[in-house]
């Protein structure tokens, strides 16, 4: 939603409490407005300075964040970003990835609503990522980064206290995953011998994006393969699977590319969309590896796509190579990153509006 | 479609009531009729299934028998 259309939504209610951080935390964790770790507590002077670097108005309607579909003002996200821990320079990141998961292509109410494990997964590129210190190299996907870690916290804080996804209400996940308490990093585009992602979405090199993913957990591949040829295969057998909602509807699977595997792939001479060419050939998998009803789901979901499905039908994890996703993060190491995807989900980029 | 002024039911398992419920209620007509099957059904026998298909098609007319009486 742009600023020439805001809409406005009703004020966020004040709350008093006794000024005591544990007396507040005890009310947050009674009312269920936390994600089950203490909060920072939202006072009227730190949602003003939050808001103060938000560059939209307070009562400004973002997005509505199903299943509830609440709404999402300026205000409630400088309150939840207050609560994750956010500095008041990332509002603007935070802005953009509350637009970005609204976009009906991502299907939140999907993701929000289902029992798949299913977390989103924030990536921030341009110059903000660096500015922000959002961390692209070691363990960047691990803990110990202000920006990461509160960024991400912020937006899963967005998805329950203004969505309404409680777990067991109506956030179904049958188990959940540790990335729904935050799961977000920058792209290391410095070591990445490819164009950036935001660059490869339309975006220009200047600008800076988030784009967030629906993703259902993260698979290590640890490889010392020296050979492009020999590393595509073990990622592609790592990809395969047939108990997965990627083959079940034709999903957007992700990679996390380490750098030194990057550099092995780039001095073969392969661009970005050769390794997803020949990764979406080596992932093809016979219909026969899945369970017979999962194959009932394949077919009521694919049919269309792929024609009459039988076991010995050859299945693509996506419905075309572009369908899978490339992003080069990481430090020094063998360790690249699989990232399953949810299916039913479509990644989306958002640009974070420039300051001034 | 209830809001406006069509019968309208939705119909899910057991384990998504608390959902259906929820999102009715957010959506802003709780009174949504809900239709309700056991979970789970993906493990079940086609006769099985069917069984429990004809026992909600039951409950699905007695539903919008009502909300058309009232």
């Amino acid at each position: 939603m742009n600023d020439k259309a805001v809409q406005t939504a009703e004020r966020a209610a004040l709350v008093e409490c006794a000024d005591d951080f544990d007396a507040i935390n005890k009310l947050y964790r009674e009312r269920r407005w936390s994600d089950g770790l203490p909060i920072v507590p939202p006072t009227v002077e730190r949602v003003e300075r939050m808001l103060r670097h938000a560059r939209r108005p307070r009562e400004g309607l973002v997005a509505r964040i199903a299943p509830a579909f609440g709404a999402a003002t300026v205000e409630r996200i400088a309150i939840n970003a207050v609560l994750a821990g956010c500095d008041p320079e990332y509002m603007p990141a935070l802005i953009a990835a509350v637009e970005a998961v609204a976009d009906p292509e991502f299907n939140l109410q999907g993701i929000q609503a289902t029992t798949n494990p299913v977390a989103v997964w924030v990536i921030v590129n341009g110059p903000l990522a660096q500015e922000l210190e959002v961390n692209a190299t070691f363990n960047c996907i691990g803990e110990g980064t202000w920006a990461n870690a509160t960024l991400g916290r912020a937006l899963r804080l967005i998805l329950r206290n203004i969505g309404g996804a409680l777990p067991g209400e109506m956030d179904r996940a049958t188990q959940g995953q540790p990335g729904k308490y935050t799961f977000c990093c920058a792209e290391n585009e410095v070591e990445s011998p490819w164009e950036p992602l935001h660059v490869e979405r339309g975006m220009s090199r200047d600008q800076s994006t988030v784009t967030v993913v629906g993703a259902e957990g993260t698979m290590n591949m640890n490889t010392h393969a020296k050979d492009a040829v020999d590393l595509l295969r073990v990622i592609a057998e790592t990809m395969v699977h047939p108990a997965s909602n990627e083959y079940c509807h034709g999903g957007e699977p992700w990679l996390m590319i380490a750098p030194e595997h990057a550099d092995i792939l780039k001095r073969a001479g392969l661009s970005k969309a050769d390794v997803k060419a020949r990764l979406w050939e080596l992932t093809k998998m016979p219909a026969s590896h899945m369970a017979a009803k999962d194959l009932l789901r394949v077919k009521s979901s694919r049919t269309e796509e792929l024609g009459e499905i039988g076991p010995d039908t050859m299945l693509t994890i996506a419905h075309k190579p572009d369908d899978i996703c490339i992003m080069v993060a990481g430090g020094p190491g063998t360790h690249s990153v699989y990232v399953p995807c949810f299916g039913n989900s479509r990644a989306i980029t958002r640009v974070i509006a420039a300051a001034g | 479609m209830a809001k406006r002024g069509r019968a309208a039911l939705t119909i899910c398992s057991t384990a998504f009531i608390t959902l259906g419920r929820a999102q009715a209620s957010a959506l802003g007509y709780a009174k949504l009729p809900i239709a309700v099957i056991q979970h789970p059904f993906g493990i079940r026998t086609r006769d099985e299934v069917r069984a429990m298909a004809d026992k909600c098609a039951t409950e699905v007319v007695r539903l919008l028998s009502e909300g058309t009486a009232k």
